[in-house]
């Protein structure tokens, strides 16, 4: 059961944040307890925060953190809870400091192309509101329709057109942030919030990139400003084998096409689900093993010339075009595609409806087809232990910024009828869990490309992943939140504190 | 007819397209209601909410084209260009 | 306090106060939103957009009723937060599970359906909020809802008055439904569309007895006085021989359509039409012709239960681009997918500053059209909080059938 606060520290939020914002009420904290991330919905009274504030600036914020020092109580940030890896998930109860309110387009400075917003602003509206002007903020994921700044700032995101634009990282230019001890400061390149390149002492913006909330809060961002694409081109191709499929991939990530936004590669498994319910994919014959699709933005003199080039690649790559419909239609529907529960399937093929965990792994383009193989095994094993599982295949999609070759975010889509986990389930899911993220480490890659790792089973892993860069993240850790009340339990920073 | 009735509200029987898919109306595909028996059960949908399921996703993905760029280009075209060209 | 209230409630077999039918009814739909979890809906939500308070959420509304089953909250913990809701519509569209699946499996989000469901618990469990049980009261008194306030009676036989000195009869095959909202607090509405079908060749009467629809009732969770409202309404056509019957109002139409066929065995004798798609049609065959120009820049409000949740948002701008000298500049019907008027499911009898602000907003988009001098919608009800703010900000706010009576050479 969440720990109670004193009267005397809600009375205290209510005085910074208002009363009108100050929320310790069952359903407030049970409806801030969860992301999309299979939940241990068996457990939900573990993971509600014991109150929630929305402040509406960065000075009552920086009050809520130093009240929350002073008792030591935990701080949870939360901006969309949409995230994939239990950033906003609290541990410990304390005090959920929800950013929604936070939502404004604060300035829009045509000079230095910028746009600086709260961190409760999701990127589509924002753009709605961009458009006007002829510009975008390309920041694209799959999330697009619901997730925040903050939380993008907090999870450092991937864009599914990064390898145009960049991804979070390189499109925030600089942010404000409270600090866990509650200081106020701005990190970007350097100091001037609109810079985008300094080596002027140390470059802080890219150490709170993907922090989790574990260093604080961010209270505001300023965005680059884009050109609005002129025009779009996107083409699939499908392939009788999963290995035509993996070259073509890397011959069109290495076209040097400089208007291509991003490759998508789909394994044999990824079609065999897709032909449950996708109209696409249902009347592709069964000789289709793979699919490879991209895209281009950009002015439409360039985007025409860059689509003929790679259209001829994917000719040469001995690819079909599967048509315009699919690849515009389903080009489409990758700005919002997260998994629906009706894809679940039972062993004897009746629908059930299931959770979706995404593996989001970095992995350099070689070790693809071999990760592949060891990840199906893994979700295979769990498939065999129970039908509570089910494997929803691969995807691959270019990872760099500004750059379609290199690594990929490899993504496998599995399958959890999480009413019915148990202790058992859910510890052999977090055993299958830590396997997969094994597999991407042996293979020179990172257990996220872009959720962060902070999940059961995976965060076993952290410190093997990163070395001695571990040990450097807990002296951080410590330095900055010498209490450790911000988000704590994540990344297992508690072992930063271990040694006193 | 304008209006709603509600006999011509009641979905067409379903023609069979694969072992695990069936389709009722031209172009549109749907589970084998069999499929869906034991752990979840099907809603009662019908013609007009059903219509309006599958027109709304075509026009949403027609807005998301146009959200993000203002022409999209057509691969069938510029094949069509790359085939005399080459 | 969970194990408290579930061992209380498990003696008389009902876990928090709900009665083991509603999970069986609604825990498929209800996890398949909270399995999900990505909330897609929410920046479409209008009520969302103005809290940021995820207790108002559809997530919440779905997760809410797997927290109840689990014995985690009680409805007393979470009937308020149920109210925040205009039923808009937008986020069981817009929701992946319905808008790329949900025909595939014939199995879509029904958030409208779980926060109907909710409320009337709450009611049968004796939680009312305040406003809501007064209104249903005197609704049920009174015929029709107390749209004229608390004290002024809207009877089912003052129902007809605006349409004085029209020579309207009574019953007969065809009648016009006029809504309450619009019958007593915007007559012109009902008084175009019975001038312009007559005009269009239409004959039709009215209801000697019209009663609500009962819509705000099934939404409020008040369904006995609902089911009473259907019933009378039915008897009443069927006393003239009605088989059909003509809805200006959007709420009208979704209301019987949904909600009459499960009362009625034999609900098939009757035609529901929606008077927009009838009079586009009149204009289209050259049955109503618009000769009178009308000199405006408008923009057109899509409705929710129109565009969202019906898919109809093609005849009225069909309508409007047929208006002589009317400069029409549209913002489409998918972008208006997270436009609302804030009037919808009774929001503002609960929570009027709730609706104020999502009107405000809304009547500030149209501001921001250049040139745009009013506001054009196609429900009455919508009108009502659309034209104080417009009377705030200085736009005119119209219901389209007062425009086409104009251009059709009318005084309404």
């Amino acid at each position: 059961m969440a720990i109670a606060l004193l009267d005397s520290v809600i009375d205290d939020l209510a005085a910074i944040c208002g009363p009108d914002h100050v929320f310790s009420g069952r359903s407030a904290v049970f409806n801030r307890a969860r992301v999309p991330a299979p939940f241990p919905a068996h457990r939900w009274e573990d993971h509600v925060p014991s109150a929630v504030v929305l402040p509406t600036s960065a000075q009552q914020v920086s009050e809520v953190v130093k009240l929350a020092n002073e008792h030591r109580i935990p701080v949870v940030p939360r901006a969309g809870g949409t995230g994939l890896t239990d950033g906003a998930v609290p541990l410990r109860h304390g005090i959920l400091v929800d950013v929604k309110l936070m939502n404004q387009i604060l300035e829009l400075d045509h000079a230095n192309r910028t746009v600086t917003v709260g961190p409760g602003i999701n990127m589509l509206k924002l753009n709605e509101e961009l458009r006007k002007h002829g510009y975008i903020y390309p920041d694209n994921p799959a999330s697009y329709p619901c997730s925040l700044v903050g939380g993008r700032i907090g999870t450092s995101g991937w864009s599914l057109i990064g390898a145009r634009y960049g991804h979070t990282r390189d499109l925030v230019i600089s942010f404000e942030i409270v600090l866990p001890t509650g200081e106020i400061i701005r990190v970007g390149d350097g100091g001037g919030p609109k810079v985008r390149k300094s080596s002027s002492g140390y470059q802080l913006k890219h150490l709170f990139m993907g922090h989790q909330g574990t260093l604080g809060i961010v209270t505001e961002a300023t965005l680059e400003l884009v050109p609005r694409p002129e025009a779009e081109f996107s083409m699939f191709f499908s392939y009788q084998d999963y290995m035509d499929a993996w070259r073509a991939t890397g011959d069109l990530a290495r076209s040097g096409v400089a208007t291509l936004a991003g490759v998508v590669l789909f394994d044999e498994w990824k079609i065999k689900y897709l032909r449950r319910d996708d109209e696409a994919y249902i009347p592709q014959p069964d000789s289709v093993k793979g699919v490879v699709a991209c895209a281009c933005y950009g002015n439409a003199d360039e985007v025409r010339v860059g689509a003929k080039r790679l259209l001829r690649i994917g000719k040469a790559s001995g690819g079909g075009y599967m048509g315009d419909e699919i690849s515009q239609g389903d080009w489409a529907s990758r700005h919002d595609r997260y998994a629906t529960p009706q894809h679940g399937r039972t062993r004897d093929g009746q629908v059930a409806l299931m959770s979706w965990h995404c593996e989001d792994a970095s992995i350099p383009y070689p070790e693809l087809p071999v990760v592949r193989e060891k990840w199906h095994a893994i979700a295979q094993s769990l498939c065999d232990r129970s039908d509570m599982f089910d494997d929803w295949g691969m995807f691959a999609y270019t990872n760099g910024a500004y750059k379609p070759w290199g690594d990929y975010l490899a993504e496998v889509d599995i399958g959890i009828w999480e009413m019915k986990w148990d202790d058992e389930s859910w510890a052999a899911w977090v055993d299958a869990k830590r396997e997969l993220a094994r597999v991407s480490i042996e293979h020179g890659g990172s257990i996220s490309a872009c959720h962060g790792s902070c999940r059961e089973g995976e965060v076993d892993l952290v410190p093997v992943e990163l070395g001695g860069g571990f040990e450097v993240m807990k002296t951080i850790k410590r330095s900055l939140d010498p209490n450790n009340i911000m988000n704590p339990g994540k990344y297992l920073l508690d072992q930063a504190y271990e040694e006193e | 007819m304008l209006g709603f009735r509600l006999s011509a509200e009641k979905p067409p029987e379903a023609e069979r397209v694969n072992d695990v898919v069936v389709s009722r109306f031209e172009h549109v595909y749907e589970i084998d209601p069999a499929l869906m028996t034991e752990h979840v059960r099907q809603q009662d949908i019908p013609n007009w909410d059903f219509r309006r399921i599958v027109d709304s996703r075509w026009e949403h993905l027609a807005w998301m084209h146009d959200h993000f760029a203002d022409s999209i280009l057509s691969g069938e075209e510029l094949l069509a260009e790359i085939e005399k060209e080459d | 306090m969970a194990d408290r209230i579930a061992s209380e409630e498990a003696t008389n077999g009902r876990r928090n106060g709900l009665p083991e039918e509603f999970f069986e009814e609604w825990r498929d739909v209800a996890y398949n939103c909270f399995s999900s979890g990505h909330k897609f809906c929410r920046e479409v939500c209008p009520v969302m957009q103005v809290t940021r308070d995820e207790r108002h959420t559809p997530t919440a509304f779905h997760a809410n009723v797997v927290a109840m089953e689990k014995g985690h909250l009680s409805l007393e913990d979470v009937a308020e937060d149920y109210v925040h809701c205009t039923m808009c519509g937008a986020c069981e569209l817009r929701c992946p599970n319905t808008l790329f699946t949900g025909d595939f499996y014939r199995f879509r989000q029904r958030t409208i359906d779980v926060v109907k469901a909710v409320r009337a618990a709450a009611v049968e469990k004796g939680i009312h909020q305040k406003n809501w049980k007064r209104w249903a009261e005197l609704t049920d008194r009174w015929g029709n809802e107390p749209v004229l306030g608390w004290t002024r009676e809207t009877s089912g036989s003052k129902v007809r008055a605006w349409a004085t000195g029209l020579d309207i009869p009574t019953g007969g095959g065809t009648v016009l439904f006029a809504d309450c909202e619009a019958a007593f607090n915007r007559p012109s509405v009902p008084r175009a569309v019975a001038l312009l079908l007559r005009a269009g060749g239409v004959e039709f009467g009215l209801m000697d007895q019209q009663w609500c629809c009962g819509g705000p009732m099934w939404e409020t969770g008040y369904v006995e006085i609902a089911h009473k409202m259907a019933e009378h309404n039915m008897l009443d056509w069927r006393k003239t021989g009605t088989k059909r019957i003509i809805c200006p109002d959007p709420h009208d139409y979704i209301t019987i359509i949904e909600n009459y066929p499960l009362l009625d065995s034999n609900f098939d004798e009757f035609e529901i039409v929606l008077a927009v798609d009838l009079i586009a049609e009149l204009i289209r065959e050259g049955k109503l012709e618009l000769t009178t120009p009308v000199q405006r820049t408008v923009t057109y409000h899509d409705p929710c239960r129109l565009n969202k949740r019906m898919g109809v948002w093609q005849s009225p701008r069909e309508i409007l681009r047929a208006i002589p000298g009317l400069t029409f500049i549209d913002v489409d019907h998918v972008t208006q997918w997270s436009y609302c008027s804030g009037a919808g499911s009774n929001l503002w009898v609960e929570k009027p500053e709730l609706t104020a602000e999502i009107s405000r907003r809304r009547v500030t988009k149209a501001k921001e059209l250049e040139g745009v001098d009013a506001l054009v919608s196609a429900c009455p009800w919508s009108e009502r909080p659309l034209t104080e703010q417009g009377d705030a900000q200085g736009l005119e706010v119209f219901d389209i059938f007062e425009l086409v009576a104009e251009a059709a050479g009318f005084e309404v």
